[in-house]
């Protein structure tokens, strides 16, 4: 087979098959058979990203033209990142699809969401595979506007159980409830405010180096001619774009309210595009730029140190924000912000502990990427299930609702890092990894690091017993059907016993094994203990979910430390402020020069004058004549006195 | 090569349509303004020679029509454009025309007259290879545009008419003065034969091409003009008119840059200050149709930074000219079709969850908010192309203006809010427009007139990203502009 049809079919069989549909919006009859065609473009992706994987060869570029003159190209490659990524992407996507078509039946606007869907699928598959910056910014900008799409998809904001916060909780002069469609240009207004200077980075780099492909450009010759300033001006521009994307501190607030989309999306948005794209992005750069061989470039320390620390911040604040959450989905977004956290900071922290730190990142963006959409598929369950937003659910309706109930005992416990399972051994290596931070940055980022592996274990047992065993008697039980959906989560949380198979077996990982091992040296491993802790918090929860003593620590933190005031408030309120002068003061006031009155009023002015003269009465006219005799008799007085 | 010859369609088409009923009249515009389309659609893949016209003795010299590049993608522009919303006028005028209560027949033919022969001096102007046959282009442009808003426009139609023709007279006056000093200087106005410009002649284009550009302070003409016209007429006024004030500056520039270069860092500012200034104001508009006004002032802004940045810059030029073209006849058409289909409505504030009632006009305009953001469209070019003229002139260290890194944050900082803003106020004007609670959940069946053509623009700019035509018209600008600029044709 051809590889460029290969790709061809990969990147535009999600997006062509979802046209019928758009098509024949105005049909009821097509719009509920048409989303099997496009599940089915997105099926295509899976076949086409397998073959990518199973068949090319690795680290193969493929080069397509595009504006050749410029170097801008359609370069297609397949790294190791990229092959995993990619089929991971097309997976996720799948599955979710298919569980979509439960969730998503009988919804107003079916074309809309599925278009957006399958073009949010085919855009982030373009940023995976990649190799050319402006192809991947095509493919970033895409991600952008179906996200926008489809967190305001209930556009109508007529339903509560599609808003973001309490009805009615204030706070000062804001109140903390969102609808979709504002949630829609929230996720916009933040990633464009980071999507700009991320293009202009990437304008810079095609300035300054010779070729746009990131497995091509000579990154040391490139920072060391801009100098340390230019390194640093470069890096926050690119930082801003992959910042905002995957909603790290204080760029977050934009994911919370992004949980008023349906759930499908996200789950799909938290777990293998958007969010994860930005984190995805920074380690395929870190990948490629090698920091830990460029010690030597002025800048670039810094860098990575400031990456290291807003990761770690972003991790606690996700985890201890999620803690105080009731709603479900909203927990969950909290805590994806958290991971999120720590894969930048892992990747940032292979600075000094070189490539096994990108590696670390990655594979927990794999482990998180399956456990955390298992988790939102089961909850968009839970919400049709028991018509409520907020975490609701005792045993017996766990017991009626079997299947998401071990769906998410597998995803929690495979996540949150407890000993064996899948995700103690990426985080064992994490562990590994920020103990070797010691030397230079100190012991704060393993600090930060254990402390948010136990608040994010608490929150996910958390998630776990106030949805299916302790949690209130939901007002509403519809626990029957539903088959597409447990499908879908079922799957979803099946392959992450296949990644543990895979880290086992794989040549990369085997770094991860040792580093979980439960003693070296003959002293109990720090990664065992902080395995240990994590499984004590997960029980801890699990036990006592809500603590009443701390329940004004849990509003503050459930209002998410108040950040909404820098989006809703301070933002806006400056915004206006300039709006009202211009518009106020600066365009009526030029418009009152020119359009409306000096101007217009000078001339009407000046001809009522010349026009008072011309009256038609004689004595007016002999009245002007002598006055001007007068005039010129006192001129020639007065000239000759002198 | 006969491709060019097309052109001479639609001045045809201003001579036959009023000889025709509404409908008729209406295909045959578009198919004369189609036609032309496809052939510089082949010009730009295969490429076609100027056509030579006249020759006067001088200072005016020969009359032909340019073939290159740069008139290739304003032309394509102009084609699309004037063509889809002549569709689209079809039900909006008739409407029109039954609220102003005059015969439907007969005022169709004198408007399709002036909007043909407006679309026309449009498309012939930029294909002009003589200033002073340019210069009667333009003012045929603007009288007719004068008409239209006389005759068919809103509110005190008359007063915005008179108040347009004033401001484009004086910048058309002051473009004439330099154009005839450029003439006596050299003895020719022949733009391939133009040697310089010279340092008196660009004051007076620079002056009246910015009034009609506009920028901010003379820009109050613009939401007057745009607000109040019949919403076909702003549909072109608004993307192709007052860009083409862009497309002088350009040609002037190619042919002598220094006048740009002296003022360089001044111009910036002002272009700039008056992007941003403008894409404050539109959050405070509470008419559609002006608030539209506003944000094509700060589109126009683009065009302006884009003029200052270099060779680069102006390929950003070109393609912002394009991308705002379509980005800006879809939303006007929008704001028409809410007009024709909820009875006159123009009052943001009345609005509100409109995608209930007309899904397709919705749909629309975001493709065009898309356009305006850069975002999938062919406006991410422009915006790519414009950065990098920013990283060109101010921070490669082997550019004669470099500032440096730190010393060129404050333009940085502009620039990029400045690309920002066009997202913030397009998604915000959205949501109040089209989403929240709907008054009124009832789908309402409109003409396909209203809204098929629109998505036929944003298919064009959507294309226009992608290869195979950003891959022949970006490397053809490039063709134009660098041996103009005096750079090889390598890559850089």
């Amino acid at each position: 087979m051809n590889e460029w049809l290969v790709f061809l079919l990969l990147f535009l069989a999600p997006v062509v098959s979802s046209i019928p549909i758009v098509l024949a919006y105005k049909s009821k009859e097509w719009t509920e058979k048409l989303p099997y065609l496009s599940v089915f473009g997105i099926f295509v992706s899976v076949v086409m990203s397998l073959y990518v994987f199973f068949v090319l060869p690795e680290n193969q570029q493929y080069t397509y033209a595009w504006i050749p003159e410029f170097g801008i190209n359609i370069v297609l490659i397949t790294d190791y990142l990229s092959r995993y990524m990619g089929v991971i992407t097309a997976v996720i996507a799948f599955f979710i699809a298919v569980y979509g078509l439960d969730y998503m039946k009988g919804d107003y606007r079916p074309s809309w969401y599925w278009f957006f869907f399958n073009l949010f699928t085919a855009s982030m598959l373009v940023v995976v595979y990649s190799d050319n910056l402006f192809l991947l910014f095509v493919g970033w900008e895409g991600l952008g506007a179906a996200s926008w799409g489809l967190i305001g998809h209930w556009f109508r904001d007529d339903d509560n159980i599609t808003y973001v916060g309490k009805e009615g909780r204030k706070v000062g002069p804001l109140e903390l409830s969102w609808p979709p469609s504002f949630g829609g240009w929230r996720a916009i207004s933040t990633i464009r405010f980071g999507d700009v200077p991320m293009f202009l980075a990437v304008a810079a780099i095609w300035v300054l180096s010779p070729t746009l492909n990131i497995s091509e450009i000579e990154w040391g010759t490139l920072f060391e001619t801009i100098g340390a300033a230019g390194t640093i001006i470069l890096f926050l521009c690119l930082l801003m774009g992959l910042f905002t994307k995957s909603a790290q501190v204080p760029f977050s607030e934009w994911l919370m309210t992004a949980m008023t989309g349906p759930t499908t999306v996200s789950a799909l948005l938290h777990s293998a595009t958007m969010v994860a794209a930005g984190a995805f992005v920074f380690i395929k750069l870190t990948w490629y730029i090698e920091p830990w061989t460029l010690h030597g470039v002025h800048g670039l320390e810094y860098i990575y140190l400031l990456v290291l620390f807003i990761g770690l911040l972003s991790g606690l604040y996700g985890a201890l924000a999620g803690s105080g959450m009731l709603e479900r989905k909203v927990l969950l977004a909290a805590s994806t912000m958290s991971s999120i956290g720590l894969m930048f900071a892992s990747a940032a922290a292979s600075f000094w502990a070189g490539h096994l730190a990108v590696l670390v990142a990655f594979w927990y963006m794999a482990v998180h990427a399956f456990a955390k959409a298992s988790l939102f598929l089961v909850s968009g369950h839970l919400i049709h299930a028991t018509h409520s937003r907020f975490l609701s659910g005792g045993l017996e309706f766990g017991k009626k609702m079997m299947t998401p109930f071990i769906v998410t005992i597998v995803a929690t416990t495979f996540l949150v890092g407890i000993p064996p399972l899948t995700a103690y051994w990426v985080k064992s290596a994490m562990d590994e990894v920020m103990e070797h931070l010691f030397h230079e940055v100190g012991f704060l980022p393993l600090i930060l690091l254990v402390l948010t592996s136990v608040v994010y274990s608490g929150i996910m047992a958390k998630f776990l017993t106030l949805n299916f065993i302790k949690g209130e008697k939901p007002h509403h039980e519809h626990t029957e059907g539903g088959g597409l959906m447990k499908l879908g989560y079922a799957l979803m949380v099946s392959v992450l016993f296949l990644l543990l198979y895979l880290i086992f077996t794989s040549e990369e990982t085997h770094e991860f094994v040792a580093a979980g091992a439960l003693v070296k040296h003959g002293t109990i491993t720090l990664s065992f203990t902080v395995g240990i802790l994590a499984f004590l918090a997960y029980i801890f929860a699990l036990y006592k979910p809500q603590i009443s003593a701390l329940t004004k620590l849990g509003t503050f933190f459930s209002d998410r430390m108040y950040l909404p005031f820098v989006n809703d408030y301070i933002m806006p309120k400056i915004g206006f402020f300039v709006s009202h002068l211009v518009q106020d003061y600066g365009n009526r006031g030029i418009d009152g020069l020119f359009n409306t009155m000096v101007v217009p009023g000078l001339f009407g002015g000046i001809s009522r004058g010349i026009r008072s003269i011309q009256t038609g009465y004689l004595s007016r006219y002999v009245n002007i004549v002598l006055g001007l005799v007068m005039f010129i008799l006192i001129i020639a007085v007065v000239g000759a006195w002198l | 090569m006969i491709m060019l010859y097309f052109l001479i369609l639609p001045l045809l088409a201003a001579c036959l349509a009023p000889l025709l009923r509404p409908k008729a009249a209406t295909y045959l515009t578009t198919l004369f303004f189609m036609l032309p389309f496809f052939s510089i659609l082949y010009c730009i893949f295969y490429g076609c020679a100027e056509i030579h016209l006249t020759t006067f003795s001088p200072p005016i010299g020969e009359i032909y029509l340019t073939a290159d590049f740069i008139s290739h993608a304003f032309g394509l522009t102009i084609c699309i454009v004037s063509a889809m919303v002549a569709l689209f006028a079809l039900p909006y005028m008739e409407h029109r025309f039954e609220e102003m209560e005059l015969s439907v027949d007969g005022e169709f033919r004198k408007y399709i007259f002036l909007y043909d022969l407006y679309a026309a001096s449009m498309l012939w102007l930029v294909y002009s290879g003589n200033l002073i046959l340019l210069y009667i282009f333009l003012e045929i442009a603007l009288i007719t545009a004068f008409l239209l808003i006389y005759f068919y426009g809103y509110g005190n139609r008359r007063w915005v008419g008179q108040l347009y023709l004033i401001w484009s007279l004086i910048a058309g006056v002051l473009t004439l003065a330099g154009f005839l000093i450029i003439g006596i200087n050299n003895d020719t106005l022949a733009l391939k034969y133009i040697a310089t410009v010279g340092k008196y002649a660009w004051p007076f284009i620079f002056v009246g091409m910015v009034i009609e550009l506009p920028v901010l302070g003379p820009h109050v003409w613009l939401p007057w003009a745009h607000a109040e016209a019949p919403t076909p007429l702003s549909a072109l006024l608004s993307p192709l008119t007052v860009g083409l004030a862009g497309y002088v500056l350009l040609r002037i520039a190619l042919i002598d840059y220094s006048f740009i270069v002296s003022y360089r860092n001044y111009i910036l500012a002002y272009a700039l200050f008056s992007s941003i200034y403008a894409g404050f104001s539109v959050f405070k508009q509470t008419d559609f149709k002006r608030l539209l006004a506003y944000s094509t002032v700060s589109q126009m802004g683009y065009m302006l930074v884009a003029l200052c940045l270099g060779p680069f810059g102006f390929i950003g030029l070109v393609i912002q000219y394009m991308s705002h073209a379509f980005g800006k006849s879809i939303l006007f058409s929008s704001a028409g079709g809410i007009i024709a289909v909820h009875h006159g409505l123009r009052d943001v504030r009345q609005m509100g969850g409109l995608h209930d009632s007309i899904p397709a006009i919705s749909n629309a305009a975001v493709v065009g908010f898309l356009n305006l953001g850069g975002i999938l469209t062919v406006g991410m070019l422009g915006e790519f192309f414009i950065l990098r003229g920013v990283v060109d002139t101010f921070l490669k260290p082997d550019s004669s203006y470099s500032l440096g890194w730190t010393g060129s944050l404050p333009i940085i900082l502009a620039v990029i809010l400045m690309f920002i803003l066009s997202v913030w106020y397009g998604f915000y004007t959205i949501r109040k427009v089209f989403y929240g609670k709907p008054k009124d959940t009832k789908r309402l069946e409109i003409s396909r007139y209203l809204y098929v053509p629109l998505f036929i623009i944003g298919i064009i700019s959507v294309l226009l990203l992608l290869p195979p035509l950003s891959t022949a018209l970006i490397p053809g600008l490039k063709s134009v502009i660098w041996p103009l600029m005096g750079m090889g044709g390598v890559a850089p």
